[in-house]
């Protein structure tokens, strides 16, 4: 990884906040089962910049390809099945494979009217994407992103981000440290929820910090995941593989600390405490 | 001066369950708790169920109390802790000013008086000179007529409930012509009707009580002090009109 090439000045973070009603992050699947990741893919943000810089599928990414992606999940979302059915609509029979004498492709035999396919989507979900890079080079990308050539989407066409997309490009710091001074995007319920269990005294024990999953690009990391684009040319679609470390990070929420309560004594009225007790 | 008292009771004891079942019986050991007592000076007591296995009595007396024959009676006299705690009223009654907010809790019999009343009930055939030409007393047995009864004399007692923090209906989901009344920050937590015969009458005394819990904001203090030490509504022998205060959840000590 070229994390270590060029002296910390001539590089820069750009932060990306990417949330929608949709995402969906395929790296493996394929046919009528569409899988989706529980966080984004080095292809799905290498595509969505590429969009937005209006490079042409049959592009060179290898300057892209080399920006090195670190990932926190402020919301991780659930998982949505979309069961998913495809016919013919003049009522025909799907074809298959094979292709006759002519070329063309034969239907299906035994007759076969429906496929039936499976999306998976992440609802509700809402990650910071950081991607640290060359100063120049993150830069346009930034600018791109506010002004992009082509609709940009995260992981599939039908996903459509909200705003705000990006959060700036950070100059000077590393994208560990970007990631974990970055405030918490969670939406507004996920936030009164935290506050809710950290007054309760369950699992977080303080409104002021959350602690979030972060995965980076790391040549030392311990896990591997195949999707770097190679090329996004329909013909020679190609992925290779990359290092990854987990990490996780105690971020800022922007909530108030809370004040230290206790439970009331007796059914939460005691007249007593009144009286000088 | 004015003493407020808590007492330990013992549900599992054969004089606790007397007491318990029976306001008139509670209300004769209340009494036998204050030695000396002027004609003019109101005990106040209620009664706390919300913990149903510990049970609390609240006393406010206007001298110092001794709850001795309570403990030995209907409490633990042995156990550890304290059988029952009697504290001075007046840092409170200090306090009371215009604009502070507390947290309540009340248990009162909720009534309206007619000159007519309808139905067929033994009481309501009476003359008016057999009611000593009295209006005939009934009680409000709906929690929605308990809580109007409760609005309604609020700035009488010296204080107001404000409007309880409601969010605003999303689109198309409110009433169309504004929602009349806006909710306020008090609720009934418990609602009781209990029936117990006085020695030497047959008619058995019926009391219908609500509790009311919420939010208070002094309007009064000199009108809200009266209602402390005085009480409010009817029944106040049976475990009726205690008004108590405690600080507001969420707010620390309040003070």
């Amino acid at each position: 990884m070229p994390a270590d090439t060029t002296p910390q000045g001539d590089r820069a973070v750009l932060l990306l906040r990417l949330a929608g009603p949709l995402q969906s992050w395929g790296d493996r699947s394929a046919f009528n089962r569409r899988d989706t990741t529980p966080q984004p893919t080095k292809s799905g943000v290498v595509g969505l910049l590429a969009a937005a810089a209006g490079r042409p599928r049959e592009a060179d990414l290898t300057d892209l390809v080399g920006l090195r992606l670190g990932v926190r999940v402020d919301q991780p979302g659930t998982l949505l099945r979309d069961y998913h059915t495809v016919s013919d609509y003049r009522g025909l029979p799907l074809p298959q494979a094979g292709v006759n004498a002519k070329g063309v492709q034969k239907p299906t035999s035994p007759s076969k009217h429906t496929h039936v396919t499976h999306r998976y989507y992440l609802q509700d979900a809402v990650f910071l994407v950081a991607v640290e890079g060359p100063a120049e080079l993150v830069t346009a990308l930034g600018e791109a992103v506010t002004r992009p050539a082509f609709p940009l989407a995260l992981g599939r066409r039908s996903c459509t981000p909200t705003q705000p997309l990006s959060l700036g490009v950070r100059r000077g710091t590393p994208l560990e440290t970007a990631l974990a001074e970055e405030p918490w995007q969670a939406n507004e319920p996920t936030r009164k929820a935290h506050e809710r269990q950290a007054k309760r005294g369950q699992a977080p024990r303080r409104t002021d910090r959350v602690d979030l999953a972060a995965s980076f690009d790391d040549p030392h990391g311990d896990d591997t995941c195949r999707d770097v684009p190679l090329s996004f040319d329909p013909r020679r679609r190609g992925f290779g593989t990359r290092k990854v470390r987990h990490a996780w990070l105690s971020v800022p929420t922007g909530l108030r600390a809370a004040l230290p309560t206790e439970p009331p004594a007796d059914g939460g009225h005691d007249p007593f405490a009144l009286l000088g007790w | 001066m004015t003493y407020l008292s808590r007492v330990r009771i013992n549900p599992l004891r054969a004089a606790s369950r007397t007491l318990l079942a029976n306001p008139r019986a509670l209300h004769g050991a209340v009494q036998a708790g204050v030695p000396d007592q002027a004609p003019g000076d109101r005990i106040l007591w209620r009664l706390d169920t919300d913990q149903p296995r510990r049970p609390q009595l609240l006393v406010l007396t206007p001298g110092k109390p001794d709850w001795t024959h309570l403990v030995e009676q209907a409490g633990w006299p042995d156990a550890e802790g304290e059988h029952y705690a009697v504290r001075d009223y007046s840092p409170l009654l200090a306090q009371l000013a215009l604009g502070r907010e507390y947290a309540f809790r009340l248990t009162a019999s909720p009534v309206q008086n007619t000159s007519k009343p309808t139905g067929g009930s033994t009481h309501r055939t009476r003359t008016a000179e057999e009611l000593q030409h009295r209006s005939y007393r009934l009680p409000h047995r709906t929690a929605a007529h308990q809580l109007a009864w409760f609005l309604d004399r609020t700035t009488r007692w010296g204080f107001t409930v404000p409007e309880a923090r409601t969010d605003t209906p999303a689109p198309g989901l409110g009433t169309p012509d504004g929602d009349g009344e806006a909710a306020r920050e008090v609720r009934i937590t418990d609602r009781d009707r209990r029936t117990f015969t006085k020695p030497g009458t047959r008619t058995p005394v019926t009391l219908t009580t609500a509790t009311f819990e919420g939010h208070l904001r002094i309007s009064d203090p000199d009108l809200l002090k009266t209602a402390l030490l005085e009480g409010i509504g009817p029944s106040k022998a049976y475990g009726c009109g205690l008004l108590t205060l405690a600080p507001l959840p969420g707010t620390g000590t309040a003070r």
